[in-house]
C-alpha cells in the first residue's frame, strides 16, 4: 500500500493505492475507486455502475486531471506547496492578474468597502477583457496599478484588508 | 503531373493552416508555412512542405505584414496564397497586393470584400438587390430626425450600429424615443474611438433571434451556388461555440428562400470563390440579411460533413479558374453535424484565457468524428494568438444522435495543461431547451446564466486519478538513465541473457 497526500483548493487530502494486478484500488476519505491504466496518462473507472476513462497527468507538482470533462488541478502535498509558494490562491488579500497582460479598467479605489466576488480590475490579453474578483470581502488598502500599464502575474495590482484574516 | 497551382502559400497558423494544407496535399500541391518566433515547433510549421520565418510573434510584425507574406511566397516560388480566416483574410490590401505580385489570392475579389466591410454600403446594395433586411434606415442618417423618422417607422425598440462596426463597439439598444439622441451620440462617440469613422444607422431591434448562416460559393464564369446553413445561435461574447446543420428552425420551403438569397447577394456583390451570408431569424420565421463574410469561416466543417464536399479544395480549383465541380450542383443535406470550438479558456471562470504547455492530449477517434486541430502534445498556448486550439466534428443520421455522439467525443478528447469549455459545452447540449432546438443567440445568457458546476462531487475520484499518476510518475523516476547508460528497467533483452535462434530447441527434441 503506498500513501500520496494532496492539495486540492487548498486543502489536505490523502489517498492509498493497493495494486492488485493490473487494477489500482484507491481509497481518498470513505470512498474506494478501481482504477485500470488505459494507456500514456488514461484510467479507466468504473463510478456507480458507469465506466468512465479519467485523464490525470503531472505537470512539475500538479496534476491536471479530467474526469467527464471536469478539470481538475490536483497539488502534491509537500512543505513547500504547504506555505502557497508558486501559487497565489492563499494571498487572498491580493488581487494578481492572472496571466501577463495590459491592465484596461480598475473598478476600485483605495478606502473602498468591497464584497467577495466583487469584480475588481480588467485585464486584457489574448485579445479578450477578463474581469479579476475579489477571494474576501474587505477595503481596498493599495492600488499599485492604473489603466493602460503592463502586468505580469507576480506583483498584486491591488491590496486589501479583508475581514476574516487567519 | 500538372497541377492547378505550382505551389500555394498559407498566411495563417495553427489549426486552419493545416486544413488548408490538408488541401493542398490532396490536390498534390506542394505547400508553404509561414511562422511567428511564437511558432518555431508549431504543428502548422511541420504540416507543411516548407516553411519561412517571417518575424517576431506580435501578429502586426509576423502575421499581418503583408510585405513579409508576399515576399515569402515568392522566395519559395509560390504562385497562390491562401489566407485562411482571420490575420489578413479579409484585408482587401493582400489580393491587390497579390495580383501587383502576379500572385492568385485564394478568395474574392478585393472590391467584393471592401463592399462587405462597410456595412451602410453593403447594406444599400442589398436593398437594391431585393434582399430582405431589417427594418431601418438604407444609409447613414444625417440629422437626429432622420433617426427619429427611422425609428418611428421601424417601431421601438431599435438599434444604433456603427457602419465600420463589430465585436459590439458603437453598438446600443434603445427602447424609448427620449432615449434616442443620447444614444446617438454616446454610439457616434464610440465607433468614432473604435474605427475612426463616427458614421452610425439605425435598425429595428430583434430580440431571441437565431444566428442562421448561408455558405455560398461563386467560380469565375458566373456560376453561383448556396452549400445549404448552418446555425450558430450559440454564442458568448458575441463568439460562437457550437454550430451545427441543419437549422432545426427552417423548413424545405424557407431554406430554399434564404439560399436563393444568399446567392443574390453574392451576385449583388460580384462574389467569387467561398463566402458565407449571415441572416438573423426571428420568432415570427422572418429572416434578415446581416452581412457577408468574404473568407472562409471557421465552422465550415459541418458543411463539409453533410453535404460530402471539400469547400478549401473548391476554393482553391475555382481560383485556378476552374468551373465549379459538378457535384455542387446536386447537393443534398445528408445526416446532421455538430462542430463544437475548442478554445484554451475557462469554461468554470467566464470563459478566462488558459495558456500553458499541452502536457496531454488525446483525440477521439470513431466513425464520424473529426478533428481540425493545430496542436498537439508539447504545444504551448501563449498569450499572443486566439486561443482557438481545435474544433471537433461529429456527423450522425440525425440531430439526437449528433448530440449524443458530440458529448461523447468530447469526453474523449482529453486536453490537459491548460483549461477548456469542454464541460460547459456538454451542459450546453444537454439542456432540454437545446434539445428541444430553442437555440436563440440568448441562449447562454437565458439558460446558463445560473448553471452551478458542482466540481466536488468529481474530487475524489480526480484525487484517486492523480494518486494513480504519482505511481507511474514514480515509476518513471526510477527507470531514469543510470550511470551505466542504461535503462534502470529490465528490459526482456537483458532478461533472456545470451541465446540463438533455435539452439536449444534443437538440444530438447
Amino acid at each position: 500500500m503506498t500513501r500520496y497526500d494532496f492539495l486540492y483548493d487548498g486543502e489536505p487530502y490523502e489517498a492509498t493505492v493497493e495494486r492488485e494486478g493490473e487494477i489500482l484500488h484507491v481509497t481518498v476519505g470513505e470512498r474506494t475507486f478501481q482504477l485500470r491504466p488505459a494507456g500514456d496518462n488514461l484510467y479507466v473507472a468504473d463510478v456507480n455502475g458507469r465506466r468512465t476513462v479519467v485523464a490525470a497527468a503531472f505537470n512539475k507538482d500538479v496534476c491536471h486531471v479530467d474526469v467527464d470533462s471536469v478539470l481538475l488541478d490536483i497539488r502534491e502535498a509537500s512543505e513547500e506547496s504547504f506555505a502557497g509558494a508558486g501559487d497565489h490562491a492563499a494571498e487572498k488579500d491580493k488581487i494578481f492578474a492572472p496571466m501577463p497582460g495590459k491592465i484596461v479598467k480598475i473598478m476600485v479605489e483605495v478606502g473602498q468597502e468591497i464584497a467577495e466576488k466583487q469584480a475588481m480590475v480588467i485585464v486584457e490579453a489574448m485579445k479578450m477583457e477578463n474581469q479579476v474578483v475579489s477571494k474576501a470581502a474587505g477595503k481596498v488598502k493599495a492600488v499599485n496599478f492604473k489603466a493602460g500599464d503592463q502586468v505580469d502575474t507576480e506583483t498584486p495590482i491591488i491590496e486589501l484588508d479583508i475581514e476574516e484574516q487567519k | 503531373m500538372e497541377t492547378l497551382f505550382k505551389k500555394i502559400l498559407v498566411a495563417n497558423r495553427s489549426e486552419i493552416a493545416v486544413r488548408v494544407i490538408n488541401a493542398c496535399r490532396s490536390l498534390g500541391i506542394p505547400s508553404v508555412a509561414v511562422y511567428s518566433k511564437a511558432d518555431l515547433t508549431s504543428k502548422h510549421r511541420r504540416y507543411a512542405d516548407e516553411s519561412v520565418f517571417i518575424g517576431e510573434a506580435p501578429p502586426r510584425e509576423s502575421y499581418l505584414d503583408i510585405d513579409k507574406i508576399i515576399d515569402a511566397a515568392q522566395q519559395t516560388g509560390c504562385d497562390a496564397i491562401h489566407p485562411g480566416y482571420g490575420f489578413l483574410s479579409e484585408n482587401s490590401q493582400l489580393p491587390k497586393r497579390c495580383a501587383e505580385a502576379g500572385l492568385t489570392f485564394i478568395g474574392p475579389p478585393a472590391d467584393a470584400m471592401l463592399l462587405m466591410g462597410n456595412k451602410v454600403e453593403s447594406r444599400m446594395r442589398m436593398a437594391d438587390a431585393g434582399v430582405p433586411l431589417i427594418p431601418g434606415m438604407k444609409g447613414s442618417g444625417a440629422d437626429m430626425t432622420a433617426f427619429e423618422e427611422a425609428a418611428d417607422q421601424a417601431g421601438f425598440p431599435v438599434m444604433i450600429k456603427a457602419a465600420a462596426g463589430g465585436g459590439g463597439k458603437g453598438m446600443r439598444i434603445v427602447h424609448k424615443p427620449e432615449e434616442l439622441a443620447d444614444a446617438v451620440e454616446g454610439a457616434k462617440r464610440e465607433a468614432a474611438g473604435a474605427f475612426g469613422d463616427d458614421t452610425v444607422y439605425l435598425e429595428k431591434y430583434i430580440s431571441n433571434p437565431r444566428h442562421i448562416e448561408f455558405q455560398v460559393i461563386a467560380d469565375t464564369h458566373g456560376n453561383c451556388v448556396h452549400v445549404f446553413e448552418r446555425e450558430c445561435s450559440i454564442q458568448r461574447r458575441h463568439q460562437k461555440i457550437i454550430e451545427e446543420t441543419p437549422s432545426i428552425a427552417l423548413t424545405d420551403e424557407i431554406r430554399a428562400k434564404m439560399g436563393a438569397d444568399a446567392v443574390k447577394v453574392a451576385r449583388a456583390a460580384g462574389y467569387v470563390n467561398a463566402g458565407t451570408v449571415e441572416f438573423l431569424f426571428d420568432l415570427s420565421g422572418n429572416y434578415y440579411f446581416l452581412e457577408m463574410n468574404t473568407r472562409i469561416q471557421v465552422e465550415h466543417p459541418i458543411t463539409e460533413m453533410v453535404t460530402g464536399t471539400d469547400l478549401v479544395v473548391e476554393q482553391i480549383r475555382v481560383a485556378a479558374g476552374l468551373p465549379l465541380s459538378e457535384q455542387f450542383y446536386s447537393l443534398t443535406q445528408r445526416g446532421h453535424a455538430i462542430e463544437c470550438r475548442i478554445y484554451a479558456e475557462d469554461g468554470e471562470a467566464n470563459f478566462m484565457p488558459s495558456t500553458g504547455k499541452l502536457i496531454h492530449y488525446s483525440e477521439p477517434v470513431g466513425p464520424g468524428v473529426r478533428v481540425d486541430s493545430g496542436v498537439e502534445l508539447g504545444s504551448e498556448i501563449t498569450i499572443d494568438y486566439d486561443p482557438i486550439m481545435a474544433k471537433l466534428i461529429v456527423h450522425a443520421p440525425s440531430r439526437q444522435l449528433a448530440i449524443r455522439k458530440m458529448i461523447a467525443a468530447l469526453n474523449d478528447y482529453k486536453i490537459l495543461g491548460v483549461k477548456t469549455s469542454k464541460r460547459f459545452m456538454i451542459d450546453c447540449m444537454s439542456h432540454k431547451e437545446f434539445v428541444n432546438g430553442h437555440t436563440y443567440t440568448n441562449f447562454i445568457e437565458v439558460n446558463m446564466a445560473d448553471r452551478e458546476m458542482d466540481v466536488e462531487a468529481y474530487r475524489d475520484l480526480a484525487i484517486a486519478a492523480a494518486a494513480a499518476a504519482s505511481g507511474r510518475k514514480a515509476a518513471l523516476a526510477s527507470e531514469a538513465v543510470d550511470d551505466t547508460g542504461r535503462s534502470a528497467a529490465p528490459s526482456p533483452w537483458q532478461n533472456i541473457g545470451a541465446w540463438q535462434i533455435g539452439d536449444k530447441i534443437h538440444d530438447q527434441v
